[in-house]
């Protein structure tokens, strides 16, 4: 029997059954959403929306590690782990002929993005946005790409789209401008959080992202073809956006947002996507990514295994790993390491080498990476400023780092950044003994308890 | 332009707004009413930007 994959009314399912997610049954306004969204130490599913009858709304589902690992199937500490085992076994997807998300299909005048409820996040937005979203194109010579990518509602059928850092699908939309042709897209949202880690994983370009999706659900990913674009979908999402980037360069104004960066960005020049069709299942649930803890925790996974991946390609034997949520799982790793002399330079300039990390710490196997006040007692006392400390200048940036002063750059500039690492590793020529931590005498003879 | 439209015109023509700040000046009609205005707003090409974000009416 072939195994099915999860979906995302599955994900909601079991979020619910673990006491993750609460019901909003009175009926809301759009506006009064995130408001809601911020008050909440649960997900919230609405279940009533004033002006969109027969719609729902689900957010703030992966704003934590435990509805992380909920996803995953995993513990918290075994994210990274299960993720990286998931990216060593593609699965290939299948096509099939009816599908949930096309249960309706609007074009033309219908297609009108009014008629999806998508509220205003942030105080500072330049507008209402989508922000759980699977992207799909493709380019004849490299093929297919998935990725995520924000939208900004601008008219019933216009969105500006976040296309200014380096991605796959800039390159395959920069090949279509070189010829000034639009490039076809299509934008599902309400996929389970296997498809949207796939599609934030920095793949190689000829890597297929629903294939490594396939590998996290241990099944393969159910696809069906567009109503009006040359692409293909998943078949269970609640929400597809079909149309075209118009071939107009980074030219509209699109931002700010609320970043996964936890501060509000700036204006950008972006692309526009224009719809021509919606399709979407008769019972929709808009899935509203709450930024900035579910973009973040959706990063950890994918940066953690590209770590993990870097340090065992420098041949360096990885024990533990973490993207601090403080970095927005994103800009910083730690990493405890098996190390043999120079390792913990090689283990650095490992993971610095991944994205846009731009801080790297490793330690010895003895530390508790995920105790802070263990890593600190490591980078006190193994650190020595003038030999364990890497700079490398002029690395690849990303703009939402104001240190780097992105506005500086003009539009379609793409930023560099420094980026430093820290040898938190016993010395070369310093004993072992030197670090025995101290231990109370009869500990392991006696328990408090037993005198209360 | 819809009624709704020029309220919101002559609002940014009046002073640089946030989008959250014309959203707060229109909280009385519905979502969805709301959005139609703006993209009203958009399609006629008249807005602009300033460096802290807000619309503004080009000159």
């Amino acid at each position: 029997m072939t195994t099915m994959k999860k979906s995302f009314r599955d994900y909601l399912r079991e979020l619910e059954a673990a006491g993750e997610l609460r019901r909003v049954r009175k009926p809301v306004d759009l506006r009064q959403v995130s408001g809601l969204l911020g008050q909440s130490r649960e997900a919230l599913l609405f279940e009533g929306l004033h002006d969109y009858p027969g719609w729902r709304l689900a957010g703030a589902l992966v704003a934590t590690r435990k509805r992380l690992a909920i996803a995953m199937g995993s513990s918290e500490t075994e994210i990274a782990q299960r993720f990286e085992k998931g990216l060593e076994r593609p699965i290939a997807p299948v096509m099939v002929e009816d599908a949930p998300c096309q249960e309706v299909v609007l074009s033309g005048k219908d297609a009108d993005l009014t008629a999806i409820p998508y509220p205003l996040m942030h105080v500072l937005d330049g507008g209402p946005y989508i922000s759980a979203t699977c992207v799909v194109s493709k380019d004849a010579e490299y093929g297919r790409n998935v990725g995520s990518y924000r939208l900004m509602y601008r008219t019933p059928n216009e969105t500006g789209i976040d296309l200014v850092s380096p991605s796959d699908m800039r390159f395959y939309y920069q090949r279509q401008l070189d010829r000034g042709k639009p490039l076809e897209i299509a934008v599902a949202i309400g996929v389970h959080p296997f498809e949207m880690l796939a599609a934030s994983y920095k793949a190689p370009i000829d890597m297929d992202e629903y294939w490594i999706a396939g590998g996290l659900h241990g099944a393969p990913v159910p696809l069906v073809k567009c109503k009006t674009v040359d692409l293909e979908v998943p078949a269970d999402a609640e929400i597809v956006l079909e149309g075209e980037l118009l071939p107009i360069g980074w030219s509209a104004d699109e931002g700010p947002f609320g970043e996964f960066s936890q501060i509000s960005g700036d204006v950008k020049w972006n692309p526009i996507f224009r719809v021509k069709c919606i399709t979407r299942r008769r019972d929709p649930i808009f899935y509203l990514l709450t930024m900035p803890l579910e973009n973040d925790w959706l990063s950890a996974p994918v940066t953690e295994a590209a770590g993990l991946r870097a340090l065992r390609n420098a041949s360096v034997q990885p024990v533990a790993i973490r993207a601090p949520v403080g970095s927005c799982g994103y800009w910083t790793l730690i990493a405890s390491i098996k190390k043999r002399p120079g390792e913990g330079k090689n283990a650095l300039l490992a993971l610095l080498s991944v994205s846009e990390v731009k801080l790297a710490i490793v330690t010895d196997d003895d530390i508790d990476i995920n105790d802070p006040d263990d890593l600190d007692w490591a980078m006190t006392f193994r650190v020595q400023a003038d030999r364990d400390l890497i700079v490398v200048q002029g690395a690849r940036g990303k703009h939402i780092d104001p240190s780097i002063k992105a506005w500086e750059l003009g539009k379609g500039g793409l930023p560099t950044t420094a980026k430093l690492g820290i040898d938190a590793t016993i010395p070369e020529g310093v004993p072992r003994k030197f670090y025995k931590r101290l231990q109370y005498y009869g500990r392991d003879r006696i328990k408090l308890e037993d005198y209360l | 332009m819809s009624p709704l439209a020029e309220a919101i015109v002559r609002e940014i023509k009046a002073k640089p707004r946030q989008f959250s700040e014309v959203v707060d000046a229109h909280l009385d009609v519905g979502w969805r009413d709301f959005l139609r205005a703006w993209g009203e707003v958009q399609q006629a090409e008249i807005l602009d930007r300033d460096e802290d974000g807000h619309y503004l009416i080009k000159s």
